[in-house]
Formats: structure tokens, C-alpha cells, sequence
């Protein structure tokens, strides 16, 4: 399986290069850290931010502070949050889209591998989802740099960089069961479903204090600012994210490997109709 | 005498849709050079078939091969077989170069030319993106990936779909030569006519069950012939022809439009020369022969009414 792994690979790049959600998600990311800024933009003067209204009344429910560590726990939550919704539909488009364009069947009956094609698709979604992470890290640092934030230092730095890497690594873990939803759904839009349900299920969840063991919950967990930590996920959590992460891989191959690949064969309107045809030609 | 080796073969082939029995008991044998044309009404079963030919869907029961390699255990058999079912598709935002490179790299065909050459063969627009071709340029690029490794067997659901009457013959054209070259195909069609040109083998399916099985040169004898006689008082000549032993196929009073119906062993001298005769002359006398479109729909019709 290993020499199907580069065609696979190439033909899904090739694919997000011309898709739109590559640029859709660029845009996302960019936007993220733009709002990180000015979020710590108003915590910076609070009479400016009491001037702004409704923007400064959610700066402070958000329960930043106007620094460097501030900052990163602001871009860890967009990573893990953002991340379930943008990573989330990164994977359902890849898997989903075969199913949409009907090319799903294209993809059965080749010398390679099912199993090496449903692993490109992860591959591409692992890479093109740090890639994203790293962006919002570059443009936060831009951000941060440009508004001057106090508590700079290299050990932050590195110390919220790495949380916000590892809370978009948990993530993209977390949305790869969204590819096995896209293929039984056929499409998108039942694997939608299922990633904002899941959404929602991590944000009840964590907010009645067991996001520690629902893996959904863990990485926004992981980036709470330091005072505000009274649940940090533990080992169990990192291992359920772990698992949900190699179930909703292995699954999905299983699935296009296994699963009977076929539209609902019950076309008995037409064919109905088409006996009738065939009664009256006989008569 | 036939080659002892099938290219396809089926044998108690079954499929079950929850209550919906999509294919039962299927056994069926392809061999090396010919057409083979499956017919069947929607939802007869054949695209379910020909998903298990390419083991998309597991069979209940009975058992699948295709180039003598039981159907999932051996990948490598993909690359000698080219196929397109049901609709034609492409991923709409790459061009048709691009669609086919693709197909190219997921065959593992080691040379690029390989992409301009199906291109060429089939007059496709190469930098056309694939959403905005016509329906019958997207057939055209489906039958292009189909046919991009040079296959020893193609397996075609209606590759005939979408094509305008030039298309349709340049694909009858091209499937020929292929069939010269010592290609097998199997292909599903409603277009009668096409099958009629095309095929050298036909299959009926009807309701999950392979009704029917012949040589296309064996539809002759399978037909219905009947001796039309058109006059201008048809209960007249009705009623001459009965007096003389001849039995109208439609009984008298019958509604029926068109010609006084005769068994096919009517002699028409005969009929000519009585009608005549009894001042009742004929104004149209002919052999009239069923044609597979009405062969097809006399059985699976036929069957409906059982």
C-alpha cells in the first residue's frame, strides 16, 4: 500500500489546490488572529472599550486579559474551537465532496488501494490543518507584536505556541470521525450534522465540568489561561482523544473498504412506471 | 467453439435491499472478445450487478469473477478493466486534462502521454473545466477514464447516455474496434436499437433475475413473425380468410388498429389470391418481425403479467 500512498497523495492535493475551501479556510485563519487582536485591543484601554459597546462587553466575557499569555489562550480556544468547525469541514469536504460529485464510485475499482485513498485524505487534512494552525500562531504574533502587549518573553512565547499547536493537533484527531459520517451520510450535509451536535455536546459538557473525559471538550480544555485551570484534562482525556482520533481513522477505511458502496437501488417508481409501458406495449 | 475461459462469470449472484430483492440468483458468463449486452427496466437489477462485478457491493450469496480473480481478493485484476457506472462524473473544478492525470496516477500508467492520447482518441476539450462540459462531453470524459489504461475488459452502465446521434455512432465506431482489438464489454442499455448494432450476446434482467440469454444472431429465431394484410373492409376479409381455414391473430371486433394480423407461416400468394378472389383485395400485404425492443418488452411484460 505504500507506493498507492503517492498517487493518492497527489491527486487530493491536486484537489485542494483548486478547491475553494482551501482559500475559505485561509480566510477563516486570518480572520481569527485579526479578532484575537482587536479583542486585546479593547482590553487594553477599558474607556475605549466601554466607547465600543457590545464588542467590549464580549472582550471581557471572554475572560482574556490584554497580554502576551492572554493572547495565546485566545488563540488556543479559536484553535479548538474554530478548529472543530473549520478542521471539521476541511475533512467532511474531502470525503463528503466524492460523494457529492458522485466520484465516490471513480475511486473503487482501481490498482490502488481504497485504504491508501481514505489515508491521503487524512494526510492532506493533518497537513493542511497545522498549516492553518501555524498561521494563526504567525498572525497572532503579528497581532500581538503590532498592539505592543505586555508579559513577552521567549518561554511564553514558546509555552503558548506549543498549546495552541497541540490544541489544533487534538482537534484534527477529534474531526477525522466526521470523514467515516461524510461516507455513510453520502455527502455532507448528515456529517454537518454531526459536527455541530458534537459541537454542542463538547460545550454542555465541559461547561457542567466533565470536558475532562469527553474528548470533544479536551483542547479547548488544554487552553485555558493558568488561573482560570480548575479542569485540565488528564490523561484519560488525551487518551480518549487519542482513541477517537485512531477510531474515526480506521474506520473510515473500513467503511470504504467494507461497506456496500451504492445509491438506494429502490427505483421502483420508474421502473413501475416502465412496467406499465411494457403491459400496455404487449397488449 | 467458446473459450473455456470467462472473462466474467457469475454464478447464483444475490443481492437483497432490506425487503427489496435487487439481484437473485444471477449467473451469468462473459467471454473473452464479446459484447455483452445486459437489458432490464430500472431498477431490474443491473446496476446492482455490475456494482458486484466491480465489488462495490458484496453479494448475499453466489459468487463473482471477473479475468478469473474472485472479486475483492485481488486488486492488481483493477488494472486490466475499465468501467463507468451510472452517471458520468468528474471532480467539477479541475479541468479534463486534469480529471484524466488523475485517473492516470490512481491506474499507476507510467507515462503522461497516456492522458493526451485517450484525449485525442475521444475529441475531448483538454483545459475545459469538467462542470461546465455538456452532458455529452462529461459522458465522453467518463468513457475516457474508462478506457484510459487500455482495458481487457470494459464494463459500461449506458455508455451512450447524454451523446448526440454523431457521438452515439462514434462510440458504437469506437467500441467495434475495440471489440477487433480482442476487448470484452459488457454494457447495460436501454437504447434498443444501440444494443441491436453493438452487442454479440444478449442478457435480459428482470426483477433481480437473468430472464434471458442468447446469441445476438439467435434473436432471429426468437422473434415473432405474423403476416399483416391491410383491405379496405378488414371484417370482410376477416371473415374470408376464416372460411378458409386462416385464423386472424386479433379476434374479431377487436379494437386493434392497423392491419389484420396472420400466423407467420400464412403463405401471403395465398392470402393475396383469396382476398382478391372474393373482392376483397389486399392494399398491403408484408411480413412484419418483431424487434428487440419489442422482444425485450414481450418478456419482461410478459413476465409482469404472470
Amino acid at each position: 500500500m505504500t507506493g498507492d500512498l503517492g498517487p493518492a497523495l497527489w491527486a487530493e492535493l491536486l484537489k485542494v489546490r483548486r478547491s475553494k475551501l482551501s482559500r475559505i479556510s485561509v480566510l477563516a485563519f486570518t480572520v481569527a488572529p485579526a479578532v484575537a487582536g482587536l479583542f486585546m485591543f479593547v482590553l487594553q484601554d477599558p474607556a475605549r472599550a466601554a466607547s465600543l459597546g457590545l464588542i467590549a462587553g464580549k472582550a471581557h466575557l471572554s475572560g482574556a486579559t490584554a497580554d502576551w499569555p492572554g493572547l495565546f489562550a485566545l488563540l488556543g480556544q479559536m484553535a479548538a474551537v474554530g478548529g472543530l468547525l473549520v478542521f471539521g469541514m476541511i475533512v467532511i469536504w474531502l470525503f463528503g465532496r466524492e460523494f457529492s460529485d458522485r466520484t465516490a464510485k471513480d475511486l473503487l475499482a482501481l490498482p490502488t488501494s481504497r485504504e491508501a485513498i481514505v489515508l491521503a485524505k487524512f494526510a492532506v487534512a493533518v497537513v493542511w490543518c497545522l498549516l492553518l494552525a501555524v498561521q494563526l500562531c504567525v498572525l497572532g504574533l503579528a497581532a500581538g507584536a503590532a498592539l505592543g502587549l505586555p508579559g513577552w518573553s521567549a518561554a511564553v512565547a514558546a509555552a503558548g505556541i506549543a498549546r495552541v499547536l497541540a490544541a489544533a493537533a487534538l482537534t484534527v484527531l477529534l474531526v477525522t470521525p466526521f470523514g467515516l459520517a461524510a461516507g455513510i451520510g453520502h455527502g455532507y450535509l448528515a456529517a454537518v450534522g454531526v459536527m455541530f451536535a458534537t459541537l454542542a455536546l463538547a460545550q454542555v459538557i465541559a461547561a457542567l465540568g466533565h470536558g475532562a473525559y469527553f474528548p470533544w471538550s479536551v483542547p479547548a480544555l488544554l487552553t485555558q489561561v493558568a488561573d482560570e485551570a480548575g479542569d485540565l484534562p488528564g490523561p484519560v482525556g488525551y487518551a480518549l482523544v487519542l482513541a477517537v482520533g485512531g477510531a474515526g481513522v480506521l474506520g473510515t477505511a473500513l467503511w470504504w473498504r467494507r461497506a456496500d458502496h451504492t445509491r438506494c437501488p429502490r427505483a421502483v417508481g420508474a421502473s413501475g412506471r416502465l412496467r406499465r409501458t411494457a403491459r400496455r406495449r404487449v397488449a | 467453439m467458446r473459450d473455456p475461459l470467462p472473462v466474467i462469470e457469475t454464478a447464483g449472484v444475490r443481492k437483497r435491499f432490506g425487503d427489496v430483492v435487487a439481484v437473485d440468483g444471477v449467473s451469468l458468463t462473459v467471454r473473452r472478445g464479446e459484447i455483452y449486452a445486459l437489458l432490464g427496466l430500472n431498477g431490474a437489477g443491473k446496476t446492482t450487478l455490475i456494482r458486484m462485478l466491480l465489488g462495490m457491493i458484496r453479494p448475499d450469496a453466489g459468487s463473482v469473477r471477473v479475468l478469473g480473480a474472485v472479486v475483492g481478493a485481488d486488486r492488481t485484476v483493477w488494472s486490466r478493466v475499465g468501467y463507468l457506472v451510472e452517471s458520468p462524473a468528474a471532480y467539477p473544478e479541475l479541468t479534463v486534462r486534469e480529471n484524466l492525470e488523475i485517473v492516470r496516477r490512481l491506474r499507476r500508467l507510467p507515462e503522461p502521454r497516456a492522458v493526451d492520447e485517450v484525449i485525442e482518441a475521444l475529441s475531448l476539450p483538454p483545459g475545459a473545466r469538467a462542470g461546465t462540459l455538456s452532458m455529452g462531453n462529461a459522458q465522453r470524459l467518463a468513457l475516457a477514464k474508462a478506457l484510459i489504461h487500455r482495458p481487457e475488459l470494459l464494463i459500461l452502465d449506458e455508455p451512450v447516455n447524454g451523446l448526440d446521434p454523431a457521438g452515439v455512432v462514434e462510440i458504437r465506431g469506437m467500441l467495434r474496434r475495440l471489440r477487433e482489438r480482442g476487448v470484452t464489454i459488457l454494457l447495460s442499455s436501454h437504447i434498443l436499437a444501440e444494443v441491436t448494432r453493438l452487442a454479440t450476446r444478449i442478457g435480459i434482467i428482470h426483477r433481480g433475475r437473468l430472464r434471458e440469454e442468447f446469441d445476438a444472431t439467435d434473436l432471429d429465431s426468437r422473434v415473432r413473425r405474423r403476416l399483416t394484410v391491410a383491405t379496405h373492409d378488414d371484417d370482410k376479409a376477416r371473415a374470408i380468410l376464416a372460411a378458409e381455414g386462416f385464423a386472424t391473430l386479433d379476434p374479431p371486433g377487436a379494437s386493434r388498429p392497423g392491419p389484420l394480423a396472420l400466423p407467420a407461416d400464412s403463405p401471403p400468394d395465398r392470402v393475396a389470391t383469396l382476398l382478391v378472389h372474393a373482392g376483397c383485395p389486399p392494399t398491403r400485404l408484408a411480413v412484419e418481425e418483431e424487434d428487440l425492443e419489442s422482444y425485450f418488452l414481450r418478456i419482461v411484460g410478459g413476465d409482469d403479467d404472470r
